[in-house]
């Protein structure tokens, strides 16, 4: 046996010396096929110490919030500057917080039940909002409690427009979580992912308050276009709500 | 007689149904659907009471919880048929007492009292229907142009409309939420509401014979 295995040995003995070196161009192939995974993770190691920090991070969102607030106050106050030059309705008056006591936002009537009243100064028709835009409008009060009828009720009626294409439509709950957007022209210029707000021409509701986005649109309903809207306040986990008193 | 006796028990338990339906834990509910808790009360009552007393607690339940929500449509037909319907039951059949039954019973009163209110809204959206769409037509045709400006009209603001197909969709959803939940309930609370009730009155009954 031992004299047959000396040869081969011999024929394998140069590549015993590269070995290493295949290794390493296996290594370097694996590097290749992975589109460099170890290499850039290797570099994500050693930079590390030089990443911009999360101050570095928290100070630019803080001056970028600054920056929109104060844009926003400037934005608010040429609209209220604008608004009184065309003589329209102021955009909202005072604002209330209230807490949810009952929600029915299931069921053959959506509504809320608030813990403040006529007491507090609400009145029927006053827009409910909640954090994303509004949610309902004040349908009945007692002393100490309202009701709010939600926008996904089949009686809830509210006049919105399209922001982008300022297109009018009445927002017409159906009983589903997803109201339904008429429109009140033929040919509509909208899409979907357009956010809807309040009708600024509307004396029911505040004027611009956002509502929702739309979703889907049936361009081929009768008489007028109509669209399916996700509603952008959460009316069925909200707790606290601010009730809009004109 | 017999309903004086029992009057502070009748309104106070009666008086929990709204305090119930306002309040339905998260947890108890099916789909945001709570469980009809006007039908867990008025079955054991009626069973226990007779058609008339049945039928008049139905009425005065069915006004309470019609003041919850100033709605266009009514508890009030399908409650008082139901009271009247179980307590004829309660008098003419032989007692009731298998928790399998009431929860049948339950289960056919819910799904009645939502097709009742199917029914109506049903009525009234083919009633809305008619002068919506011509209005809608109306403006969306002719004043297009000036409804740029002054924005939709407040009278089509509010015509109540509850399209069929909607209807018959989310309708059937809370039929059905509704029913399940309330016919698994009524096992459990309507015999121990009847077993009270039956003892209340066999008090009264007793003493006066």
């Amino acid at each position: 046996m031992a004299p047959v295995r000396l040869p081969r040995i011999g024929v394998l003995l140069p590549l015993l010396r590269v070995w290493p070196w295949l290794l390493v161009l296996l290594a370097l192939a694996a590097v290749r096929l992975s589109k460099g995974a170890l290499l850039t993770d290797a570099y994500g190691l050693l930079s590390r110490p030089f990443w911009p920090g999360s101050a570095q991070r928290e100070w630019i969102s803080s001056a970028q919030r600054l920056g929109d607030r104060a844009r926003l106050d400037q934005l608010e106050r040429e609209n209220r500057r604008l608004r009184g030059l065309l003589e329209l309705p102021a955009a909202q008056g005072r604002r209330l917080q209230a807490a949810v006591i009952s929600r029915e936002p299931g069921g053959w009537w959506q509504q809320l039940v608030l813990g403040k009243g006529s007491l507090q100064g609400i009145g029927a028709g006053d827009a409910v909002v909640a954090p994303g835009g509004l949610i309902g409008l004040v349908a009945s009060t007692t002393p100490s409690t309202s009701t709010v009828r939600l926008l996904s009720d089949p009686r809830s009626r509210v006049g919105v427009w399209v922001g982008r294409s300022r297109n009018h439509g009445l927002l017409s709950g159906i009983g589903t979580a997803r109201p339904l957007l008429r429109f009140l022209e033929k040919d509509p210029d909208v899409r979907p992912g357009d956010v809807i707000f309040t009708s600024p021409a509307s004396t029911l509701v505040p004027p611009n308050l956002p509502v929702g986005v739309i979703q889907r649109i049936n361009a081929d309903a009768d008489p007028a276009p109509e669209a399916l809207v996700q509603l952008s306040a959460p009316a069925d986990s909200v707790d606290w709500v601010q009730v809009l008193l004109p | 007689m017999a309903l004086l006796s029992r009057q502070p028990w009748l309104v106070a338990t009666g008086l929990l149904v709204p305090l119930l339906t306002l309040a339905s834990p998260g947890w108890l509910k099916l789909d945001g659907v709570p469980p009809a808790w006007a039908v867990l009360w008025l079955l054991p009552w009626a069973l226990s009471e007779g058609r008339r007393a049945g039928g008049a607690a139905g009425l005065g339940l069915g006004l309470l919880l019609d003041g919850l929500h100033g709605s266009p449509v009514s508890l009030v037909p399908g409650l008082a048929l139901l009271g009247w319907w179980w307590g004829r039951m309660g008098r003419k059949a032989p007692p009731i007492q298998r928790s399998f039954s009431l929860g049948l019973l339950a289960l056919v009163g819910t799904a009645l009292l939502n097709l009742s209110l199917m029914l109506q809204w049903a009525l009234l959206s083919w009633r809305g229907a008619a002068s919506m769409l011509a209005s809608v037509e109306a403006l969306s045709g002719v004043a297009a142009e000036g409804l740029r400006q002054s924005g939709p009209q407040a009278s089509l603001l509010a015509l109540p409309i509850w399209r069929w197909q909607d209807l018959s969709l989310v309708g059937l959803q809370i039929l059905l939420a509704q029913t399940l939940l309330t016919a698994l309930l009524a096992p459990m609370l309507c015999s121990l509401q009847l077993i009270f009730w039956r003892q209340v009155g066999a008090g009264w009954r007793g003493s006066s014979v």
